[in-house]
């Protein structure tokens, strides 16, 4: 878990656990202990995603599950991070959003779908809805925690030289929660993949989740599975690009505070 | 008398926002400015509990969704533990089980759901199954994670004094590990209750999910709303007692 330089050997290391992983699968599948259609071998699957890759409606489905989480995740920050920010240096929004924060953090995201159904009918618009909910609250936390530990001393010596206070937010306390920030905005890209997928698994006429169901109400299995190895693969770049972002936009940053 | 009573306005007056928004939610509902299908008075959902709870709609829903949450949760712990464990002391595990838990932990789990469905029916096994996948990656790193903090001064004055593997896992590596744990449980339990409510939305089969998406077909709003106060109720308390465990369990422990 600790970052080591990548060589060839370390990489090859890394790489084959998995290649065990699907031995095992292929070994498991083949043995007769279970049936076939609940564990399609490996080059089912393989076939299956070839297959899937090559057809423009996977990509269409792939696309409106995108657009939707990553929408409702850019709103989630449109409207979280001001707040986290609000909150941070107001004493008044503090008191207004703190309890409203406190009351909902423990409310599982996922039972105000059906009432956004019943509001916005089903589709994009309740997806999106859903996930700009759902991330709300980790940018909000970590952005006030974030500004909150500014050092004092920062703030103290900035407002010393003048600095006025939209500067001062824009300048010193921003930049210094920017790491906090990015550690939110990794943890809302697992939620809104998470509640993008779950509300078209609900009620949704097209994305990937919905896609997921029919194959497995059909009985194609082996697409069923390719999709599911597609989203995982997808996900974990998507993860892997946010940290490479983080890193290169803060590496004037203390080595020890990278994302992992 | 006085104190009482004045920390009691104190209270109240730093919930204002709550209060504020349950007033402007019965107006608005009440001055007719939205169809009470989408919006009913407050009201209106809270005198709902009444007839609900005497029909058994509350009580054994509850019941069914707290027990997948749980059943999941104690999978979750024990294996994650055990994986933790043994990632932490030996190296081929590590080496094994690392890459693939690296590329797990950011997908979406409910994305599996399906395959649980066909592997355990849509009864309380799929969605005990997605509980469990769910949260047994927090509970790995943060057993590895406390596994491998123990100080090694630690490990070789057990050693010395002739403790055996099994006891050293017992008496020295779980215990120093138990911090780290118990705040992987306080992320875990939440998502534990997520993934139960959502998997019983989309397969049904009982639960407070699957009775929330019931009264949504049939545009019983109120009922919806209900349900939605009992998640947010259940989920709150239960986070209170985990805190509380928490401060049992580590209470020799300076945080």
């Amino acid at each position: 878990m600790t970052a080591a330089p990548v060589t060839p050997l370390r990489m090859l290391s890394r790489l084959l656990p998995f290649v065990l992983f699907l031995v095992a699968w292929e070994a498991m599948a083949k043995s007769g202990l279970i049936d076939p259609r609940f564990l399609p071998p490996v080059e089912k699957v393989a076939s299956a995603l070839v297959d899937l890759g090559a057809s423009q409606s996977f990509y269409t489905d792939l696309a409106v599950t995108f657009g939707r989480a990553l929408g409702g995740l850019a709103l989630g920050a449109a409207i979280g991070i001001p707040i986290g920010a609000g909150m941070a240096v107001s004493p008044a929004i503090d008191g207004f959003f703190g309890p409203l924060v406190k009351a909902t953090y423990s409310l599982p995201k996922t039972a105000l779908i059906p009432l956004l159904i019943l509001w916005l009918g089903i589709g994009s618009a309740t997806n999106i809805v859903a996930v700009m909910l759902s991330t709300l609250l980790p940018f909000v936390v970590y952005t006030y925690h974030g500004i909150a530990g500014v050092p004092r001393i920062l703030v103290w010596s900035a407002r010393a030289m003048g600095v006025p206070p939209r500067r001062l937010l824009w300048k010193v306390m921003l930049p210094a929660a920017q790491h906090a920030i990015f550690t939110s905005l990794r943890i809302a890209l697992g939620f809104s993949f998470v509640i993008a997928i779950a509300a078209e698994m609900i009620a949704a006429h097209s994305g990937i989740g919905k896609l997921m169901f029919i194959y497995g109400e059909s009985g194609s299995y082996d697409y069923m599975f390719a999709a599911v190895a597609a989203i995982v693969a997808l996900a974990y770049v998507a993860d892997r690009i946010t940290v490479g972002l983080s890193n290169r936009l803060l590496r004037w940053d203390d080595i020890e505070n990278r994302l992992g | 008398m006085r104190t009482i009573g004045a920390s009691l306005l104190r209270a109240l007056a730093s919930a204002y926002p709550l209060i504020l928004i349950a007033v402007v939610w019965e107006a608005v509902a009440r001055a007719g400015l939205v169809r009470p299908v989408f919006l009913p008075p407050l009201s209106t959902v809270i005198a709902q509990l009444v007839p609900l709870a005497k029909d058994g709609e509350v009580v054994a829903p509850l019941a069914i969704s707290l027990y997948r949450t749980a059943a999941g949760l104690a999978i979750a712990v024990t294996a994650g533990v055990c994986f933790g464990l043994l990632m932490a002391r030996i190296r081929l595990v590590r080496w094994l089980l690392d890459p693939l838990i690296a590329f797990s932990f950011p997908s979406p789990k409910i994305a599996f759901l399906p395959v649980f469905i066909l592997w355990f029916g849509i009864d309380h096994l799929s969605k005990i199954a997605l509980v469990a996948f769910t949260c047994v990656f927090p509970f790995i790193v943060a057993a590895y994670a406390g596994a491998t903090t123990v100080p090694t001064n630690q490990l070789w004055a057990a050693r010395a004094m002739g403790t055996g593997n099994l006891p050293l896992l017992w008496r020295v590596i779980l215990p120093a590990s138990l911090p780290s744990l118990m705040s992987g449980l306080r992320v875990g339990v939440p998502y534990a209750l997520v993934s139960t409510f959502t998997a019983e939305m989309i397969a049904g089969g009982g639960g407070l999910g699957s009775e929330m998406m019931l009264a949504q077909r049939y545009f019983e709003t109120p009922t919806v709303f209900v349900y939605l106060l009992i998640m947010l109720a259940a989920g709150y308390l239960i986070d209170i007692g985990v805190l509380r465990l928490r401060e049992h369990i580590l209470r020799w422990h300076e945080e």
